[in-house]
This record gives C-alpha cells, sequence and structure tokens, in this order.
C-alpha cells in the first residue's frame, strides 16, 4: 500500500478525535480500583472503629493519600500524552510528599522523648507498607490499564507513575484499616509503601507499556 | 527524554537567530520553546496546526491534507536517522502515521503539533531499534540541515511489506469493516447494512482492527 493510500484511508470517514482519552480510561479504572482495595482491606483486616475518625491521625493518612492520588493521577494522564510538560504535576506529587515530611517531622520533635520511637514504628510498622503495596496492586493495573489507550513515549517514568498513582489509590484503602494514629509513622511507612509500588510501575512499566 | 525530544528540533546553529522569533501559540512555552524552531520549523507548524484542529474537530479533508504534510515531514526526520535502514524508511513513516491516526486523541493542544509527531516518530524509531536489537543509541545527525525544509519529500521508496496483505490478517469482522469503509468508501450506515452488523460495531471494528493492525505491523 502506498503511503498516500494509507493516508486516503486514515482519513477517510475518520470523525473527530476522541475526547478527554485520559480521563475516560483513568477515571472509571481508579473508581473501581479504590473500590477493590478498601473492600479487600475490610475483608481481610477489618475497618478501624469509627470513634478513631475523631483524632486526626485516620484524616491524615486520607487527606495525604487522597492529595497524592490526584497529584499522581495528573503525572499518569500527562505521561500517557507523548512530548506532554511533566514539570507541575511532578512538582505536585513534591509537594504532597514534602508536606507529608514536615508534619511528620514537626510532630515527631514535638513529641515528648519517650514517644519518639513508638510514634515512628508504631505496632504495625513491619506490616505496613507491604500492605500497602498490595493494595496497590488494582490501582496500578488500571493505571497500567489506562496507558496501554494512550502513547506514553516514556515507558520507565509513565509505569513509575501509574506506580505511584496506584500506590496512593493503596493507601487511601488501607487508612480504613490501619489504627495507627501517629502522624510520623504515616509519613514514614505510608510513603515506603506507596515508594515501593512505584519501583514496582517503573519495572513493569518498560514490559507493559510497549506500542 | 523530553529534553531530547526537543534537541532533535534543534538546529544549533539556528538557535540564537529563532529566539528572537517565538511561535505565537507556544510563546509562553518555556520546555517547547521556540528556541528549538527553525523559521522553516515555524512555518510548517504554522501551516499544519489550522488544518490539525480542524481535522481534530471532524473535517475529512484537513486530516488529509494534514496527514500529507506530516508525512512529508516525517520522512524527511526518519530518513537523517535511519540511514543505516533506507529499506525500512517508508515502512517507519507508514507506522508512524498509522500511529499519530489511532493516537491522536492524546494531541495536547498545549504544544506544538510539530512537538506531539515528532515525540511519536521519535517513540517509534527507538522501537525498531530495539525490535532489531540495535545497541547504538539514537545519535541525532548534528550537521546543519533543516528538516522542515525538506518536508515535502516524496515517497521514492518502496515498502519492504505491504498494508494491505496485513489486512488479510485480521479478523474478518474487522478486515471487512475496515475495508468497506475505508477503502471501498462505503458510509458506516451502508457498511451496517452490507454485514448486518450495527453502525456502532462497524465503528468499532475499524478502530480495532487498525489497533491490530499496528500490532501486526510491528510483529512483522
Amino acid at each position: 500500500m502506498k503511503t498516500d493510500d494509507l493516508i486516503l484511508m486514515l482519513a477517510r470517514d475518520a470523525g473527530p478525535a476522541p475526547r478527554a482519552v485520559a480521563a475516560r480510561r483513568l477515571l472509571p479504572g481508579a473508581a473501581l480500583a479504590v473500590t477493590a482495595s478498601s473492600v479487600v482491606a475490610a475483608l481481610l483486616l477489618g475497618l478501624i472503629p469509627t470513634g478513631l475518625y475523631l483524632q486526626f491521625g485516620p484524616w491524615f493518612k486520607l487527606i495525604y493519600a487522597g492529595a497524592l492520588s490526584l497529584a499522581g493521577g495528573w503525572l499518569v494522564a500527562r505521561l500517557g500524552r507523548p512530548a506532554a510538560h511533566v514539570r507541575a504535576p511532578l512538582l505536585a506529587v513534591a509537594g504532597v510528599m514534602a508536606a507529608a515530611a514536615v508534619v511528620g517531622v514537626l510532630t515527631w520533635s514535638m513529641s515528648a522523648p519517650p514517644h519518639r520511637i513508638p510514634d515512628l514504628m508504631g505496632h504495625s510498622w513491619t506490616t505496613c507498607s507491604l500492605s500497602v503495596l498490595v493494595l496497590s496492586l488494582p490501582g496500578l493495573a488500571a493505571a497500567l490499564w489506562a496507558l496501554r489507550g494512550m502513547a506514553p513515549t516514556r515507558p520507565v517514568a509513565a509505569g513509575a507513575a501509574a506506580g505511584l498513582f496506584g500506590g496512593s489509590l493503596g493507601a487511601l484503602g488501607y487508612a480504613l484499616s490501619c489504627t495507627e494514629l501517629a502522624l510520623p509513622f504515616v509519613a514514614v511507612w505510608y510513603t515506603l509503601g506507596v515508594l515501593l509500588s512505584t519501583a514496582l510501575g517503573a519495572a513493569l512499566g518498560p514490559r507493559l507499556l510497549r506500542w | 527524554m523530553l529534553s531530547n525530544v526537543v534537541t532533535l528540533e534543534g538546529m544549533p546553529g539556528r538557535m540564537a537567530r529563532s529566539r528572537r522569533r517565538p511561535v505565537a501559540d507556544n510563546a509562553g512555552d518555556v520546555r517547547f520553546n521556540s528556541p528549538s524552531l527553525s523559521d522553516a520549523a515555524d512555518d510548517f507548524e504554522r501551516h499544519l496546526r489550522p488544518l490539525w484542529e480542524r481535522a481534530q474537530a471532524g473535517d475529512e479533508a484537513a486530516y488529509r491534507e494534514a496527514l500529507q504534510r506530516m508525512a512529508g515531514r516525517l520522512r524527511a526526520y526518519l530518513r537523517r536517522r535511519m540511514q543505516s535502514l533506507p529499506d525500512d524508511l517508508e515502512d517507519l513513516v507508514q507506522d508512524t502515521l498509522l500511529a499519530l491516526h489511532l493516537q491522536r486523541g492524546t494531541y495536547d493542544p498545549s504544544l506544538t503539533v510539530t512537538a506531539w509527531m515528532l515525540a511519536i516518530a521519535r517513540h517509534k524509531l527507538v522501537d525498531l531499534w530495539r525490535r532489531r536489537g540495535r545497541q547504538e543509541a539514537l545519535h541525532d545527525p548534528i550537521d546543519e540541515v533543516d528538516e522542515a525544509r525538506l518536508a515535502a519529500t516524496p515517497a521514492a521508496e518502496a515498502t519492504q511489506r505491504d498494508l494491505r496483505t496485513l489486512l488479510c490478517e485480521l479478523p474478518p469482522a474487522q478486515r471487512d469493516a475496515i475495508v468497506l469503509t475505508k477503502i471501498e468508501g462505503l458510509s458506516v450506515a451502508e457498511a451496517s447494512e452490507r454485514t448486518g452488523a450495527s453502525e456502532s460495531a462497524i465503528k468499532v471494528q475499524v478502530h480495532r482492527g487498525l489497533k491490530k493492525l499496528a500490532e501486526l505491523v510491528r510483529r512483522a
């Protein structure tokens, strides 16, 4: 087939370009993923008592994970577009993580010395990050699926962004089941869980995002 | 890698001059700023942009013309980077056009069409190298040639593989939908009548078929 014939073929009756490609693929997947993580967390680990929501701890997790999901989703949407700029969403991700770190460091430095180790390690530091990683899988899969319908030209970065997004959604689900209340704990172990998921995404990207 | 996309466009000798002439629709844009765009590239974008916008809105004639201009620009871009694989040039031009079509929803209006198009071309080129198992990095030619001035390069070379042959390998429903609407030029309604499939099914089959074709092309 000559190139001119291919052009005729592609243009014929092509109609308008699809709109909002990123949102249309990312939003339903994200909704499904956050539901899946929450249900799995509730079934396997149980929900925290509603009384705990009177304290700031659970809200800090939800705000942190929610903000990180928004920034991560923005980054995924950008990396699915060839030549798109990523500086703004990267700054948003870095900003959210930095804010969580600042909150963690401040509360930690203000707490009385005997509380410092418990505030950092809680009772579940050995499982927290891994739980977030496991619960990140639905979101990671959803984001990778969304990217497969787009045109990521940087597969490692796009995979990492998918992992970051999935990790934040996983953290959102895990927050419903995690009884830790100390902010330094959240700043350290939730972030580590999200970073593990980001690394997993970066490793999967080049394998799954070819086109 | 993002900055590479830009430097690919960059013609070192022209940078100083074009810095004084920012592209109008990209004036506030730091990274894809005009230092990288020569006057000819500037010109190319200026002609392509309105066509592309009409094409995105569904204007078939504008889309055809935009793709023709883009094909010339792609050929110039790829030829200079595929000097060791000249036989594959026209195939890769076609692969890139197919990808541009399938991915036209990912075009971001805050960018130049040229930047978007060349990022896809570069991706297709890297993918070809990778599949060929070449270790050599993607070398950007450093000699000063203004590709945008070569944009009208005609398709002199023959393709190695014929897309028509690959089309025959598609599942029958997809193949028929493409042949009827895209090659024989039937309307979707006529194709629906001819095959008994609903109009929306025909559209879906055309899209899936073209996606599948792009996959077959990569494996061919």
